[in-house]
This record gives structure tokens, sequence and C-alpha cells, in this order.
């Protein structure tokens, strides 16, 4: 052990002293040291700090002026930027999270209460700190005193330093508390919003408190539709109407918390989406383009999460080139001999995936992305040394690449498909997975790149992919194998089939099967079929035309509720390119009952896509004639027996039935002549004649 | 009242306070407080600066890096003053050297200063010597103070000067423009008569 260390391990033991003035000293020497050095703080907990401390805290023999310092050390080992959250986890661990609680109370000492607020708000940064045990033990308590402290806050004059610092820091917690959806009902049921409300519409508060009440609201609401719901309605809007003033302050962190609770409120539908548009969205644009961090950056990508509205407003405020202009000084802040490559890391990543949500939805904003130059910093990307980085960057291609004039135009152009394919190597699934959900669209008919991928041997690699352990990489690799299939030549088609093995994906689409699979693997098969009567032929050769058919009987008796509707229009899908494309299929089709059955029933289905595909089926069932002269439908009689034409007829009756669905009824209608002439009813009876 | 707190002028402030009967919500202890943090600073102790913030604002210093930085690279400048280069370099390589590493940005700082170990710092044609002035002290000191202050929820820097240079400014400009009641004099802030004969303004800089 090195003299420095024997020094500090002196210091250590002193707190074990039985004289209280040199436990005092060594305490406040130790306080000293830690304070701003990460090295000395884990130093000190490689030196045991944390159970001498903790010891300290939990007696109640401890003085006041000890515990101040005490509790200094322990908010100066929970803030170390590496040790940190262990270091907080064993402090919790000890039980000094219900000692700070304690310290809280009404009658403690001034400088004792700042000094546990201050501690517990360093705690409470790692979500972890508050475990289940120390939880049910801590957290009532905790925000009762909290809340006692807000309550101090006399909102009509000003507030002393101290005192601010108090009500700033209680804020904070309550803020920090709010980790979860349980964890923001059960601040929320203390009657916190009423207190928080005060505080942010309090003609004379300072910066620092509103700053930190937006941070608690933020917290509070993120996610949360009953608490955004509340919040937008207190006192006629004027919360909505606070947060959207603060969002045009000077102080860049004012604004920018401010903008984080109205997006919340914006996402949650809490206020008018328009009023945030026009406020919310240009100020975190001015944030992303002049403030440090990533925060804002963050928050712009979330308010744009989905909604092309949000994302078109973006883009009118810059966002796109002001994003771009991060990733440009994200490599900067990489390079160089004193670059700091953890953080350039750390704003790409949140770049790229901002980026990425901005340009999700909206062509638009996909084209400026482009404009923008956003695929050269994306193929660099591609090849950073950091996984995060890697993954954001194919995050933000995938979006990109949902246009299908830049897949035709841009992105082969851009050098993307080389840097891509090796990712699909990558030692980290994350950045694996993304990649092959960024192939999924390149690999699509319209792509030029298609060709390219399976040239430079991508085959192989999806079908590798397809056995990954996780279960991201299996499902997108199955999904790109799925798009590969459609409208492909006879031969690539063959390649691909083989490659994957035909039996594979029958045990991938049997149901019960890998959830994550069980959709792309009907839809590969659905394609495989399509146009290509070899691929009937081989679909119904692994298995034998029995089995295939009840395997397709079962693939369509599921129901169309939300979770199984892609499954069951794939599946449908699929039974009507068989019967489309080969006799002999149709044939069977039509003759096996509870397939027939499955196929009628859905096209009354309420479900507009599931009530198309079965008419599609029936269309493709009808369709073939008899060979005689009379050219007549030959499973139209079949059909009949079956009810189809009362459906048919009970459709084109309802005045309500949507128009594509009508369209369709209308096409079957050709193969059934007597709907026009009567009413359904006698049609069945005709039918069941028949 | 407003610059007599932030430049941290107690006695002053308290006696204004008394006389003008303008009550503050500011502690005038802290004020003390913060003023004795400066001369800390100003005098070259910057081990006993670092433990009154420290026991004023125990998160300050974990939160701002490069301000605990800037601290201690003024000690390094101290012990490099007195001489005490060999202390200098084990105080660079214990403490410096290892907050440098985690924060990439401040290592050309941390390198400049190294560098005055190469020069003779009693001579002035150090090329350096900016570092060993009195004003990199009071620049320390200043952006302790500022941090000080708004870390207790204060404006960082006094509304006074700012207005006499805005009035400098402003009156600069409509000189050019127009005539109009000048104040040529801040100390009395008397309006003068544009219509009364034209004498040479005084200065008016702040």
């Amino acid at each position: 052990m090195s003299t420095i260390s024997v020094t500090h391990s002196n210091y250590v033991r002193l707190l074990g002293s039985s004289d209280p003035d040199e436990v005092y000293g060594a305490l406040r020497t130790i306080k000293n040291n830690v304070i701003g050095s990460s090295t000395k703080k884990t130093l000190y907990i490689d030196l045991q700090i944390i159970p001498a401390v903790s010891a300290l805290l939990t007696a109640h023999s401890t003085s006041v002026a000890s515990r101040v310092q005490a509790t200094a050390i322990v908010g100066s080992l929970a803030r170390s930027r590496d040790s940190g959250a262990k270091a907080a986890a064993a402090l919790a661990s000890q039980g000094v999270v219900g000692a700070l609680v304690g310290q809280l109370a009404e009658n403690s000492d001034e400088r004792l209460v700042e000094a546990s607020e201050r501690a517990l708000n360093a705690l409470l940064e790692h979500g972890e700190t508050l475990s289940a045990a120390v939880a049910a033990a801590t957290e009532g308590a905790l925000v009762e005193q909290v809340l006692a402290i807000i309550d101090t806050a006399d909102t009509e004059t000003d507030l002393g330093i101290h005192s601010h610092a108090r009500v700033e820091l209680a804020v904070l917690i309550i803020g920090r508390l709010c980790v979860s959806e349980a964890r923001q009902y059960m601040v929320a049921n203390t009657g916190v919003i009423d207190a928080l409300v005060r505080l942010l519409l309090a003609p004379k508060a300072h910066f620092r408190l509103q700053t930190a009440t937006l941070r608690a609201l933020a917290a509070l609401s993120y996610e949360n539709a009953e608490i955004c719901a509340a919040l937008g309605a207190v006192q006629g809007g004027s919360v909505a109407a606070a947060v959207l003033r603060l969002a045009r302050a000077t102080d860049a962190t004012l604004r920018l918390h401010a903008c984080e609770v109205a997006a919340n409120l914006c996402r949650m539908r809490a206020v008018s989406s328009r009023d945030v548009q026009s406020v919310a969205v240009p100020a975190l644009v001015r944030l992303v383009r002049e403030a440090d961090g990533v925060a804002a950056v963050q928050a712009l990508g979330y308010l744009c999460h989905e909604d092309t509205d949000v994302q078109a407003v973006a883009r009118s405020s810059g966002a796109i080139d002001a994003l771009v202009a991060r990733l440009k000084a994200a490599w900067s802040t990489e390079e160089g001999d004193f670059g700091d490559p953890v953080r350039g890391a750390r704003e790409a990543k949140a770049a790229f995936l901002a980026l990425g949500t901005v340009v999700s939805t909206n062509e638009e904003c996909r084209r400026a992305a482009v404009d923008a130059g956003a695929f050269a910093h994306i193929v660099r990307a591609l090849g950073h040394k950091d996984a995060g980085v890697r993954a954001a960057a194919c995050l933000c291609a995938r979006y990109i690449v949902r246009s299908v004039a830049i897949c035709r135009t841009h992105a082969p152009e851009s050098g993307i498909l080389k840097p891509l394919l090796s990712l699909l190597h990558d030692s980290n699934s994350d950045v694996q997975a993304t990649a092959a959900a960024t192939l999924v669209n390149l690999l699509s008919d319209f792509s030029p790149l298609r060709v390219d991928a399976l040239k430079q041997g991508l085959l192989p690699t999806l079908v590798q992919l397809l056995e990954a352990p996780a279960a991201p990489v299996r499902r997108n690799a199955l999904w790109a194998v799925r798009n590969v299939l459609i409208k492909i030549d006879e031969d690539t088609r063959r390649e691909v089939v083989e490659g994957v093995g035909i039996e594979r994906l029958l045990s991938l689409s049997e149901p019960g099967a890998d959830p994550a699979m069980h959709e792309h693997a009907v839809g590969a098969l659905r394609n495989i079929v399509a146009e290509s009567t070899w691929g009937i032929d081989r679909l119904f050769a692994a298995r034998g035309v029995p089995r295939t058919l009840d395997l397709l009987a079962q693939l369509v008796s599921q129901s169309s509720a939300q979770s199984d509707r892609s499954v069951l229009v794939h599946s449908l899908y699929l039974v009507n390119n068989v019967a489309a494309r080969s006799d002999a299929r149709c044939c069977d089709i039509a003759g096996h009952q509870q397939l027939m059955k499955a196929v009628v029933s859905h096209t009354s289905s309420s479900v507009s896509e599931v009530a198309i595909a079965a008419l599609w089926c029936i269309n493709s069932i009808a369709s073939h004639q008899r060979e005689d002269d009379s050219r007549a439908s030959l499973h139209a009689p079949a059909l009949r027996r079956l009810g189809v034409a009362r459906i048919l007829s009970r459709l084109l009756r309802n005045q309500g039935l949507p128009l594509d669905v009508r369209d369709r009824v209308m096409s079957c209608q050709d193969y059934f002549p007597e709907i026009g002439r009567g009413s359904g009813e006698d049609d069945v009876e005709i039918d069941e004649e028949l | 009242m407003n610059y007599l707190i932030i430049e941290g002028y107690k006695d002053a402030a308290e006696k204004f306070s008394e006389e003008s009967g303008l009550h503050t919500s500011v502690d005038l202890g802290s004020i003390e407080e913060r003023m004795k943090i400066r001369y800390a600073v100003q005098t070259g102790d910057i081990k006993a600066a670092i433990e009154r913030v420290n026991d004023l604002n125990p998160d300050l210093l974990d939160t701002d890096p490069r301000l605990y930085f800037h601290l201690q690279q003024q000690h390094l400048i101290e012990l490099i003053r007195m001489g005490k280069a060999e202390e200098a370099l084990e105080f660079a390589q214990e403490e410096l050297a290892p907050h440098g590493e985690e924060h990439p940005e401040l290592l050309r700082e941390l390198e400049k200063t190294m560098a005055l170990l190469a020069f003779d710092v009693s001579g002035s044609g150090s090329p350096l010597c900016d570092l060993l002035d009195f004003s990199h002290r009071q620049k320390t000191a200043n952006e302790l103070n500022a941090a000080l202050l708004a870390a207790h929820s204060q404006p960082k820097e006094p509304k006074l000067p700012a207005l006499l240079q805005l009035l400098a400014w402003t009156q600069e400009q409509l000189d050019e423009k127009a005539q109009y009641p000048r104040i040529n004099n801040i100390v009395s802030a008397v309006l003068t008569d544009p219509s009364a004969p034209s004498s040479q303004p005084e200065n008016t800089s702040a």
C-alpha cells in the first residue's frame, strides 16, 4: 500500500474512534478529499468508507456536525462517474436512505436537512437505489417529509436562499422518485401535483426553482396519460400555458425542461398539438443548435415520435440540419489528442436516434435528411467502435430507407450496403438486429441493392442468423428473407427456398411456433407461392398435400384479433396465391371443409384487410372454370353450399361497407350472377338446393 | 443593493438596507462566506477556498468538473509560483491528471499549465506569464463566485455595470441621430436640456 493510501486509510480508521472530535475531523477531511475527485471516491470506497459512514449515519449517538459531514460524503460518493451506481446501491443496502429520510424531519437542523436533501438527490439519480425492500420502508415517509418542505415555500414573497435551496432540492427529489408508472401514481396520490403547480405558477419563483419544478413535472407526467390529463385540466389549462411560456424563457435549462413537459402533455394528447408544435418544437430545435449535452436532442426525438405533423414542423424549423450538425460536432468531439470519445459517442448516438425518429413517418423529412448529407454520417457510424452508435446509425438508416424513392436512388450511391452487410456478423446482437431490420427495406423488389446484396453472399448469412440466439436477430433475418422473395426471378427464388429450407418455414408457420418468427414465416411462404407454380409444388411436396392443407386450415382458422391479424392476412393470401395459380391445389382447397369454412367466415370480418383477403380467396377459387363448353365456375356450387352467395348479397346491401371491401365483393359477384337478381335469403335456398 | 450583494459588500449592503429601508431575501451571512472564499482564491490559498466551498455547497465541485479543475489548476500554479516543483509535479500526477483523463477537454489547459515548469517563473519573459498574473487568480475567483451565486439562485453578475454600459451605448447611438436629454454625468444623473448650448460630453462609459 502506498504512503498516500495509508494516510487515507487512517482517516477511515478514525471514523471508528470514540473521540467525537477525531471522528468529525476525519469526516471533514474525507469529504474534502472525495468532492470533485472520482479517483479519491474509488480509493475511499475500496478502503471501506461505505460501511463506516453508514454506521455513523444510522447510529443515534452521532453528532449533528458529524452527520452533516457524513451526509455530504454520501452525496459525493453517489455522484461518482464510474462507481456512483454501485456506491448508491451499497449505501442503500446499509440503511442510509432511511437515515437520510429521518434527518429530513421537521425539527432537524437546517444544515442537516439541506445536506440530506442533496445526498438523497444524488442517491436517487440511480434508479435502482430504492430497491423494493428499501422503497417499502422509506418511500411514504420520504414523500411526506419532502412535501412538508415544499409546503414551507411561501409563493407570495421571495424565499431566502437557503429556504429556496431546500425547496428546490425537495422538488428535485420528487422528480427522482418517479422512475416507474407505479411510482408516478404513488407520488401523485400524495397531492404533490397541487404543490408543484403552485410553485410553477408562483409569480416570484426563481428560475432554479422553476427548473426543478419542471423537471419534477416532466418525470411525473412521462408516458402517463392520466397524470398528463390532470395537469392539462388544471385551472383551465394554466399549467400548459405556463409551460409554453417557459419554453420561450431566456435560460436554456428552463426552456429544455419546459419543452420536456410540453412534449409529455402533447404525446398524451393532454394539450393542443398545434400549440406545442408552434412553441416547443422550434424551442427544442434551437436548443439542439445551441445547447451542449444530449437532453434537447432526446426531447426532440421523443416529441416527434410517430407523429407526422410534428415531424413536418420539426423539419421546417431546421431540426434535420441541426441534428446533422450535431453529428458533425460529435465526430469533432471524438477526434484529436484531446478528444473525448465517450462524449462523442453519446452525442452521435442521441443525434442518430433523434434523426431516425424525425424521419420515421414523414417522406419529406427523409428527403431532407438525405439532402443534408445524413448517409455519409451513417456510413461512417456503421464502422464506429461503439456498438450503441452502430445500432443507432442502423436505426436511422432503417427509417430513411422506408422511402421507396430513396431506396431506388440515393441508397445505392451511398455506400451503405457493404458496411451494413458486415454488421450482420457484429459481436453485438442489438447491432445485428438493427442491421437486419435496415436490410428488410433494402431487399424489397424496388431496391437496386437487392441483387448486389445477394451477390455479396447475403443469403448464407441470413440463413445463419435464423438460428441466432437473440430473438430480434432471428425475426429480422426472416423478415429480410421474406422481402427477398417478393417478385423475384425463378432461379433466385429456388436458391433462396433451398437455402432457407421449406421445412424450416413450415415448422415456423405452425401455430404455437416462435411468435417472433411466425408472421414472417407465413409471409415468406405467401411470397414463395406468389406467381410461381414451382413454389406451390415445392410447398405441397414438403409434407404432402393433406398435411399442408391441414396447416393452411389451422392458419386461417385464427381469430382476427390484433395480435394475430398479420398472420391471418398472410395466411389468407397464401391460400389465395395457391388457389389462383394451381388448378389441382385449388380443387384440394375447395374440397377441404375446415379450410373453406374458415375462409368464408372471414369474408364478413369487421376488419377490412381480413375481409378483403378472404374475398380475394373466394374470387380466386371461383375463377377456375369447368372444362366443358359452359365455362362456368368450377367451384361456385361448392361455395354456394357454404353460403357465399348469401354473404355476398348481405355485404352488398350493407350501406356502411367500406368501399375497398365493396369493390372486392362486386368482383366476386361475377361468379354468382343470381346475386343481382334477388334478395340474399332467396339465393340461399337456391344455393342449398344445388 | 443588487450590486452590493453580488459584489460581496456585506457591510455596505447592511447599511444601505438599513438607511434605504430596502429589504433583501438574501442571507447577508452568506455574502460574508462567499467573500471569504473569494479572498482565499485571490490570496492563493486554494485549499482553504475549496474547503469553504464544500462547507457551503458540497454539490458544487462534484457537479461542475470544469470549475473544480480550474481551482486545482490554480493550486498547481501557486505551487509552481512558490518554487515547489516536486510538490507541483506530485500534485499534478495525483489530482489533475486523473481529472484530465475523465474530462479530456481540460487536458489542453493542463498541458499549458505544466509547461510553466519549463520556464523561470520569477522572470517576465515566460510566454505563459498570464497564468502567473494576479488577473488569473481574479479570473478563477470570479468563476467561483458566479458559480456560487448561480447555485444559490442569485444572478451571476450585478445589473448596474450592464445598465451603465447599455446607457453609454444607447447615448452613443443617439448622438449620431438626434438631440435628446442626455445624461452627461452618471454620478449626478442629471438630464441635460437638448436646446442648451452644447458642451463636450463627459465620459459616460461604465
